[in-house]
């Protein structure tokens, strides 16, 4: 039949099909409704014995985080299984009293504190399936109390997750930093999930989007006991992203043995590409007790403790760089003609400004210095009167070119920038000029006052004086690699460049040769087979009490070989003394394991 | 455009629309008792505004006049194939299919809109002057209003909503008076092309079919979804566990349950005594439109109120057959019910052509 556009006659044909089709939806929908009878209330029973049998256990599986590695590839820190214990919420008893004596026996099993637990179970709903962690790094003795009594402790459970190990208990803790859950802070912005671990200091923090990986997770059936009775569903794990840095390892190792029992800093850098091959500040925290959950108490110790074992001193914390800094006024007095190396003074041990009296630190004075003996014995008085001729201003700004007063640019955050001092504004005969009054550029010669400096700087300052003049940013990490490609890369950076004449630059090599080598204040560092090139300086500091009086902070910079360097090394130890006493003996310590097999070779052909 | 008579307004089928009215609070509800006691409430609001949206959309298109709306069908048609088109340049992969066009927060799923679109072309090819009287001829020269369709469609991959025109399809053409004998026809041509649409399947797609067939092939894959469905409905029972007791629905075990399996989550709160209402309300709903398809008084209208509710009626039937386990998991939404914005307004589009139909059927 056809159909055409036009007015229908009312009980029609087709009026009739549109019948026929809505009575087999309707049939249709019977047969559903038949379905459901079937389903709900003839199988009703056995469904709901399903749905209450259907304890399917989600658990996650932790992606191992990344390992970083040292330029030769040994790894600084690695991963190990480590024992978690964890609640599942909804598998707890559900009845307060019941559930409390389940957390209690945990509690006294453990010795944990039975708040922490109450605290860890309040966190998350009750009927949450994810487990909760609830304290990291179990003992096999503890893992096996939990087993033993697994039967009366429905919903606690113990899992095999990958944790931090470290080489030694404080190795590298400044640069390596820990790793802890995701604070309430990370959690709010929404970032991170609970009990996730982040990275939250140094290279972990700043490299935790690649070494954190990606977590897996797997569907577990488990019967009435908790048994896991199959695998339902998992998706693998991938381990984070390897981080090839630029520290070596046996560096690392030896300068933190070298500095043990004291506080302060070590830096040893290449100054042909500015990679730091170790970085030591301490005292050191106990990176191992950090990973995993510390206790409150030990948390607090560490934080409050005076030392600021937190604090890396290398780069947060700032000193007045005492007479290292005199290489500066050297270099700038030579560039700009102001001083010459034949230029003599008389020291008697005391200078006088107007009515101020500036002291030399050896009692009774050098005699007669040139420049050449005035670095190497380290004398203030023909300093304090270099400094006048070569003039504040000129000071810092050579300071400046060499990187005093900004920040190093290197990879880890809080990065102290130091201080230089600023001029000072004067109203004058010819009205208001900028400029040093000369009692503060006298200090300033001798690197006191307000010059301050962190170690960091120096160490990128001395590789700077090795090389030549290129300042290089401190390069931390090389790579960052997945198995498959490379995911992050720095080639090294040159920041800047401080040009002085070829003369200058071998004067001052010369200069600081002596220091170490013939009759200077660092031959305390000094090792016959290898030539090194350096600089005391002991930075007086203010004394806070009675105790601390006359504790100056102890620095040596160094580099080595002198003709061709391949090191820099900084060392400063606070309140540690003379320089060349207390720190170059240090440096002496470090640079022998640097360049063992070369001396070994040279005592031996000797 | 939106002039509207006084006596069409007189004409508004209001039981139709309450019927619909009382489906979206049922989904409302059963969406926000999923998150009862936990975050998530703005998927409740979110799908409120896609509400009011699909009401505007279902005023206007009851403002217009069927008949020019099938007159401009082709135009729609044309339209609703670049959209599906777009899905492949501009598409969004979400759980490896690309059936969503993004544009700003606006994620959009052209193919449900192009059900409408369909629906209005066939009506079209079926009441135009060339395919009278409605023959072999008429219906080769139709084949590719459905076959280039349901190719893109099917290339998304979304098997639900290619095969959910072929149902739709048939009917209207029954509505229009195809003689049985040509229909048993096509079914014979249909079936022999089977195997050949065997092969065009996706490997999941195949998959779900076979495991359909046999559940338990696959327990731990395939079939986990079936099998959770089934356990939340039965589990269910007669009266239903309320709100904090199902736990199937509230624990996760039942995969996507704010779209597709939403009849379970339902199922399981208010047993069967609750599906039976929930079911009459479609029932009602489809009756309805039925009796505007059957009292419409020119063949236009009669087809367009007949498409719209086939539409509604085999989205329903293969929702609720593929969640109790009756049909394969194919992934059609329950028109009213599932969250969903592309899907809400789709249905609200379908009441808006009935709605248009009544209101001119006493003029």
């Amino acid at each position: 039949m056809s159909v055409t556009r036009g007015s229908l006659p009312r009980r029609d044909a087709g009026h009739r099909r549109v019948m026929v089709i809505a009575t087999s939806v309707v049939f249709a929908f019977l047969v559903l409704v038949g379905q459901l009878w079937y389903l709900q209330v003839l199988e009703g029973g056995r469904f709901l014995d399903a749905s209450d049998k259907n304890r399917i256990r989600v658990r996650p599986i932790a992606a191992p985080r990344g390992i970083l590695f040292d330029r030769h590839g040994m790894p600084l820190v690695d991963n190990r299984p480590a024992f978690t214990l964890s609640f599942i919420p909804r598998e707890l008893p559900r009845e307060d009293e019941t559930r409390d004596a389940v957390l209690g026996r945990v509690a006294s099993l453990l010795h944990i504190p039975y708040q922490d637990l109450t605290d860890a179970v309040a966190r998350v709903p009750s009927d949450s399936l994810l487990p909760v962690r609830v304290r990291r790094g179990l003992t096999l003795a503890e893992v096996a109390k939990i087993e033993e009594w697994k039967l009366e402790l429905p919903g606690v459970i113990t899992e095999v997750e990958p944790q931090r190990v470290y080489p030694t208990s404080r190795f590298a803790a400044h640069l390596l930093g820990y790793v802890r859950e995701a604070n309430d802070e990370q959690l709010k912005q929404g970032r991170y999930r609970r009990g996730e671990m982040v990275g939250q200091s140094g290279l972990e923090r700043l490299l935790d989007e690649y070494l954190r990986g990606q977590d897996g997770g797997e569907r577990i059936e488990v019967d009435a006991m908790g048994r896991p009775v199959r695998r339902v569903q998992a998706t693998e794990p991938h381990a984070g992203a390897q981080v090839i840095t630029t520290v070596d390892r046996g560096i690392q190792e030896a300068a933190e043995r070298a500095m043990e029992g004291l506080a302060g800093a070590v830096v040893v850098m290449d100054p042909r590409n500015g990679d730091v091959l170790a970085m030591v500040s301490t005292p050191a925290f106990e990176i191992d007790r950090f990973t995993g959950t510390i206790d409150r108490d030990a948390w607090l110790r560490v934080v409050q403790d005076p030392n600021f074992p937190l604090l890396n001193r290398t780069i947060q914390t700032q000193y007045a760089p005492g007479s290292v800094f005199k290489i500066i006024v050297a270099a700038a007095g030579l560039q700009e003609r102001s001083l010459t190396p034949l230029d003599r003074t008389y020291c008697n041990g005391e200078f006088r400004l107007g009515t101020a009296t500036f002291k030399d630190w050896k009692e009774g004075g050098h005699g007669t210095v040139d420049l050449h003996h005035a670095i190497a014995q380290s004398c203030n008085i023909f300093f304090y009167e270099a400094g006048l001729k070569v003039g504040g201003a000129t000071i810092v700004k050579y300071a400046s070119t060499f990187g005093f007063g900004q920040p190093t640019a290197i990879d880890l955050p809080g990065e102290k920038s130091g201080l230089l001092p600023r001029p000072q504004v004067t109203r004058g005969r010819q009205g208001r000029t900028a400029g040093y009054p000369p009692g503060e550029t006298v200090n300033m010669s001798i690197g006191q006052g307000t010059v301050l400096v962190t170690p960091m700087q120096v160490a990128r300052f001395m590789a700077a004086v090795a090389n030549g003049g290129v300042l290089w940013r401190p390069r931390l990490v090389q790579r960052v690699e997945r198995p498959e490609r490379l995911v992050w890369s720095d080639q090294g950076q040159v920041a800047g460049h401080a040009e002085l004449s070829p003369v200058v630059w071998a004067f001052l090599r010369q200069s600081l040769w002596a220091v170490v080598n013939d009759n200077g204040t660092g031959a305390a560092a000094r090792i016959p087979g290898l030539d090194i090139a350096g600089k005391t300086g002991t930075a007086q500091t203010i004394a806070k009490s009675k105790a601390e009086k006359g504790q100056d902070h102890a620095w040596f910079a160094a580099f080595a070989p002198a003709k061709a360097p391949e090191v820099v090394i900084v060392v400063l130890v606070e309140r540690g003394g003379k320089g060349g006493q207390v720190a170059a003996p240090i440096a002496r310590k470090i640079l022998n394991a640097i360049f063992f097999e070369k001396i070994a070779a040279v005592e031996i052909a000797g | 455009m939106l002039r509207i008579d006084r006596r069409l307004l007189e004409n508004v089928d209001w039981l139709l629309l309450v019927t619909a009215f009382g489906l979206v609070v049922i989904s409302t509800v059963t969406l926000a008792s999923l998150h009862v006691g936990r975050a998530g409430g703005s998927v409740v609001v979110r799908q409120l505004v896609w509400f009011a949206l699909g009401l505007v959309v279902m005023v206007f298109l009851a403002s217009l006049d069927t008949r020019r709306l099938v007159r401009a069908a082709p135009a729609f048609y044309l339209l609703g194939l670049v959209g599906l088109a777009s899905v492949f340049l501009l598409g969004r992969t979400v759980s490896g299919a690309r059936r969503w066009v993004v544009w700003g927060p606006l994620s959009l799923q052209p193919s449900e809109l192009f059900k409408i679109c369909f629906l209005l072309m066939m009506v079209w090819a079926l009441t135009s002057r060339w395919a009278q009287p409605v023959g072999k001829l008429s219906l080769a020269m139709m084949l590719p209003i459905v076959a280039v369709p349901v190719v893109l469609i099917i290339k998304q991959p979304d098997l639900g909503t290619a095969l959910l025109l072929v149902p739709v399809m048939v009917i209207l053409l029954i509505g229009a008076g195809v003689r049985l004998k040509l229909l048993g026809g096509l079914a014979l041509v249909a079936l022999s092309a089977l195997p050949l649409a065997w092969f065009a399947l996706k490997e999941y797609q195949r998959e779900r079919i076979l495991v359909f067939l046999d559940p338990f092939r696959d327990p731990l894959g395939s079939a986990y979804n079936v099998i959770q469905a089934k356990i939340a409905i039965g589990s269910g029972q007669l009266l239903g566990k309320g709100v904090t007791g199902a736990t199937q629905s509230r624990l996760a075990f039942l995969p996507e349950r704010h779209t597709d399996f939403i009849f379970a989550v339902f199922a399981e709160m208010w047993g069967f005594v609750g599906c039976l209402v929930l079911l009459l309300c479609y029932v009602l709903l489809l009756l309805r439109g039925f009796d505007i398809a059957a009292t419409a008084r020119e063949p236009v209208g009669r087809l367009v109120a007949l498409g719209a509710t086939s539409l509604l009626a085999a989205q329903v039937l293969i929702n609720v057959g593929m969640v109790t386990g009756l049909l394969p998991v194919v992934g059609i939404p329950l028109p009213l019910m599932s969250y969903g914005g592309s899907s809400m307004v789709a249905s609200f589009m379908t009441l808006g052509l009935l709605l248009s139909v009544r209101m001119r059927q006493f003029q």
